[in-house]
C-alpha cells in the first residue's frame, strides 16, 4: 500500500543534512528569520549523524595565527592536490578558518591547550602546523545539538532528501522521504543547502560487509546524486578517497594522531618508508606500493613506546572517533606494546573532506544552480575536512541569505511533486523484488572490480557498462517497508555515484593525485594538456557529460620548491621517488 | 526430449522474466541487547542509531537489532541509560 498523504512545510531556508557542515549552517540562518523558518532535514537523528557521529579526536587543518597563516595553508592544499584547486574557495576557509575555531571554543567545545593557555597545535603536515587536538571531541556533536536547538530550527529527523525542486532553474523547495512513516515529504523553500557527506557506501570494504565503510554508511552519496539531478556540476570525481586503515576494521589506524607521540608506519621488516604521515594521493601511492611489495604489508608501529605513552594514545584513539577500536584489538588478543597494527587501504569514495571530490561550488558554498549552496564532504573545497565543512557551512548561509534578500518566491510544480511520490514509492508495488542489498552489494562490488585504483580505460568501460545494467536492474528492486524503501534510493544513489566515478575517470587521461588517480594506460601526470578542472554535469538529453574547466588564476603563487614538496614523500627519494613522475612542472600555469 | 540447444534458448529468455521468489539466511548481528534491563517505551537507542537498524520487537516491547546494517559506532551503547546494550564487531570483520 501506497501512502497518499504527504507531509508539507513551507520554510525560507532548508539545510539537508544535519551533521557538521549543515549545523553551522542551519544555526547561523536560524539567527535571521522567525523560529521555525529554517528547517533542518536529518536523515538520522541530529544527536548522532553525519561523519561525526560519535566525536572527532582534532582539528586536521585549523589555520591559527602564530602556527600558520592562510596563504601557508593554501600553498600546503596546492600542493597536496597536485595544483588543481579554485584557491579561492580554499583561501575562504582559511581566512575563517580561526573565527569558527573561536565560535566552538565560545560554545564549549574543548580543546587542548599549552599551560599558557595557548591553541596546542601539532606538525603533522609536509609543511606547516594546523593539528588542534580536541581530547573531549566526544561531546562535539552534543554541543552542536544543543546550540541547534537553542536556535530556533524546526528539526525534521528520520527524512532523507531524494530530489530538488526546481522553478525555471532556480531552487524552489526539496523532496524527501520520510523513512519511518513512509510518506514523501515536500519543503517548499527559496534556498537549499546540501550538506549531506560523502558518497562513503560506493567501494566494497574488503570484509564484504555492506556498512562496514570508513565513512558513516549513512552518507551514501545523497548529496552528490541530488546536486546532479538539479543540474548542478560536480568536480574533480575522480580524484578518488582512498584512505590507510586499520586491516578489517574501518577506523583509520591513525598514524597522524600517533606521530606527535611517536608513532609512525612501517613496511614488515620494520622501516619506515614513508616521511609525512599525513593524508594525501602520493602518500596512499606510497602506501600502496609498500603494500603490494614484498616489503609489505604495512603496519602502524607502536611497540617501541613507553606504557604511559600508549595508555595516552588509547585514551584519544579508544574513546572519540571510533570508540569500538579497543573492542577490535582486545578481540584479537592484541596489543600496542607487543604487537604492530596491521594497515591496509580503504574501498574508494567521494569526498572532498578528504580529497577533492564534490559538488563545484565557489569561495561563497555556491553551486551552479541559483539557491543551492553545498557545504562539507560532498562540496569541493579540497580537503577540507571536519573545520571545513562547520566554516563553509556558515559561508553557505551568509550567502544564501543574501540570495534571499532579492529572491521572488518559486512556484512549486504539484506535478513534479507527485512524479517524485511516483518515483520515491514504486518499489513497494514490488514486495517480492530485489531486495535493495543484493544489488548495492552486486554495484559496490562491481566499483571494487573496475574502479579501484590502478585504474585503466578497458576496465572503467566495463564497469560503466556494469552501472548502465544496473539502471534497468533497479526497475526490479522491491521494497515491503519504509526503511527498505530508504535502501532503494540510496541504492540509486549509489549507482549514481559509481557511474560519475567511471566517467570522470575515463575523462581524465593522465595520471594525478597519487594512487587516487592513478592510471596504467596514462602513467604520467601531464601538466600541459590536464591542468584542468573535469566537472560532470547532466545534459539536456539527460546523460552524464564530461566538461572541463580551466584552474582559476592563483591568489597564492607557489614557488618551483614547494611544488615539488609532495613528490618527496618516500624515506631517501630526494625528490626522484616513483610518485614524482611526471613531473608537476607548471604548477600556476595561468 | 527436446534437443539441449533448443531447450536452452527457451528457459533463457524464461528467466529474464520469471519473476522473483525469496528465501531467508539467519545473520549473526552484533548488537545484542539484554531484554532485562531494557525498558518499555524507551526508545533512547533507536533514535542514536545513525543507519536506523534498531527497531522496538513487536513481541517484547523491547528494542532489538531489525537489520543487519551496523556501523559499530556503539551510539546505541553509549545513550542506553540502563546499560542493556552490548555492540560486538561485526562476525565478517572480527
Amino acid at each position: 500500500m501506497i501512502p497518499s498523504d504527504i507531509l508539507e512545510i513551507d520554510a525560507d531556508v532548508v539545510v539537508v543534512g544535519g551533521g557538521s557542515a549543515g549545523s553551522t549552517a542551519a544555526i547561523e540562518l536560524a539567527r535571521h528569520f522567525p523560529v521555525g523558518r529554517v528547517v533542518l532535514l536529518e536523515k538520522a537523528h541530529v544527536k548522532r549523524s553525519g561523519a561525526i557521529a560519535i566525536g572527532m579526536d582534532g582539528l586536521n587543518n585549523a589555520i591559527i595565527p602564530g602556527y600558520a597563516t592562510p596563504e601557508q595553508y593554501v600553498k600546503e592544499i596546492t600542493m597536496a592536490n597536485d595544483g588543481i584547486v579554485n584557491q579561492r574557495a580554499v583561501l575562504a576557509y582559511a581566512e575563517r578558518s580561526f573565527d569558527m575555531i573561536q565560535q566552538l571554543d565560545g560554545w564549549g567545545v574543548k580543546f587542548q591547550k599549552t599551560e599558557s593557555g595557548d591553541f596546542d597545535v601539532k606538525k603533522v603536515h609536509h609543511k606547516g602546523a594546523y593539528v588542534l587536538p580536541m581530547p573531549e571531541g566526544y561531546d562535539l556533536k552534543k554541543i552542536l545539538t544543543r546550540m541547534i536547538r537553542r536556535s530556533g530550527v524546526r528539526v525534521v529527523n528520520r527524512v532523507m532528501g531524494t530530489r530538488i525542486l526546481l522553478d525555471e532553474g532556480r531552487v524552489a523547495g526539496i523532496v524527501g522521504l520520510d523513512t519511518r512513516e513512509g510518506r514523501v515529504a515536500v519543503v517548499r523553500a527559496r534556498a537549499v543547502v546540501l550538506c549531506c557527506g560523502a558518497s562513503g557506501r560506493l567501494g566494497l570494504p574488503a570484509s564484504g560487509y555492506l556498512f562496514g565503510t570508513y565513512e558513516n554508511p549513512a552518507n551514501a552519496g545523497d548529496g552528490y546524486a541530488m546536486a546532479y539531478h538539479a543540474g548542478a556540476e560536480l568536480t574533480g570525481i575522480e580524484c578518488f578517497q582512498i584512505n590507510p586503515l586499520i586491516k578489517d576494521y574501518n577506523g583509520p589506524a591513525c598514524a597522524y594522531v600517533t606521530g606527535p607521540f611517536g608513532g609512525h608506519t612501517v613496511n614488515a621488516a620494520g622501516n619506515r618508508f614513508i616521511e609525512s604521515d599525513y593524508w594525501s594521493g602520493q602518500m596512499m601511492m606510497e602506501l600502496y606500493r609498500e603494500l603490494t611489495s614484498a616489503s609489505g604489508p604495512v603496519y602502524l608501529e607502536l611497540t617501541h613506546l613507553a606504557p604511559e605513552t600508549l595508555l595516552e594514545i588509547e585514551k584519544v584513539l579508544h574513546r572519540t572517533e571510533r570508540p569500538s577500536r579497543g573492542r577490535f584489538h582486545a578481540g584479537r588478543g592484541h596489543q600496542y606494546g607487543t604487537d604492530r597494527v596491521e594497515m591496509h587501504i580503504s574501498e574508494i569514495g567521494l569526498c572532498s573532506g578528504h580529497s577533492a571530490s564534490g559538488v563545484w561550488v565557489n569561495e561563497r558554498g555556491e553551486t551552479t544552480v541559483p539557491g543551492l549552496y553545498a557545504a562539507g564532504d560532498m562540496a569541493c573545497v579540497p580537503h577540507n575536512y571536519l573545520l571545513g565543512a562547520m566554516t563553509y557551512g556558515r559561508i553557505c548561509a551568509e550567502n544564501a541569505l543574501r540570495y534571499l534578500a532579492d529572491s521572488a518566491a518559486p512556484r512549486v510544480d504539484p506535478d513534479a511533486i507527485e512524479a517524485e511520490r511516483q518515483r520515491v514509492m514504486e518499489p513497494l508495488r514490488r514486495p517480492d523484488g530485489i531486495p535493495a542489498h543484493q544489488l548495492e552489494y552486486k554495484i559496490r562490488r562491481q566499483v571494487n572490480d573496475y574502479l579501484q585504483p590502478p585504474k585503466s580505460a578497458n576496465r572503467m568501460e566495463l564497469g560503466l557498462a556494469a552501472f548502465r545494467r544496473a539502471e534497468e536492474e533497479l526497475e526490479e528492486v522491491g521494497a515491503t517497508n519504509p526503511h527498505e524503501l530508504m535502501r532503494v534510493q540510496e541504492v540509486q544513489f549509489i549507482r549514481d555515484c559509481a557511474e560519475m566515478a567511471a566517467r570522470a575517470s575515463l575523462h581524465r587521461k593522465e595520471s594525478r593525485w597519487g594512487l587516487y588517480h592513478h592510471r596504467l594506460d596514462y602513467p604520467l601526470m601531464d601538466d600541459d594538456r590536464w591542468f584542468t578542472h573535469v566537472n560532470l554535469r547532466k545534459a539536456a538529453d539527460g546523460t552524464m557529460q564530461a566538461i572541463e574547466r580551466p584552474v582559476a588564476p592563483y591568489v597564492v603563487p607557489l614557488d618551483a620548491d614547494e611544488r615539488q614538496a609532495y613528490h618527496r614523500l618516500r624515506v631517501g627519494a630526494a625528490g626522484s621517488s616513483p610518485a614524482a613522475q611526471g613531473e608537476p612542472a607548471a604548477l600556476e600555469r595561468q | 526430449m527436446k534437443d539441449n540447444a533448443e531447450r536452452e534458448v527457451v528457459k533463457a529468455a524464461e528467466a529474464r522474466q520469471v519473476g522473483h521468489a525469496q528465501s531467508t539466511v539467519r545473520v549473526d548481528v552484533p548488537v545484542i541487547i539484554n531484554t532485562e534491563k531494557c525498558i518499555k517505551g524507551c526508545k533512547i537507542c533507536i533514535d542514536s542509531c545513525p543507519v536506523d537498524c534498531l527497531s522496538v520487537n513487536p513481541a517484547s516491547g523491547k528494542a532489538h537489532m531489525r537489520f543487519d546494517e551496523c556501523w559499530y559506532c556503539l551510539a546505541c551503547e553509549l545513550d542506553c541509560p540502563k546499560d542493556a546494550i552490548t555492540v560486538k564487531i561485526p562476525v565478517l570483520l572480527r
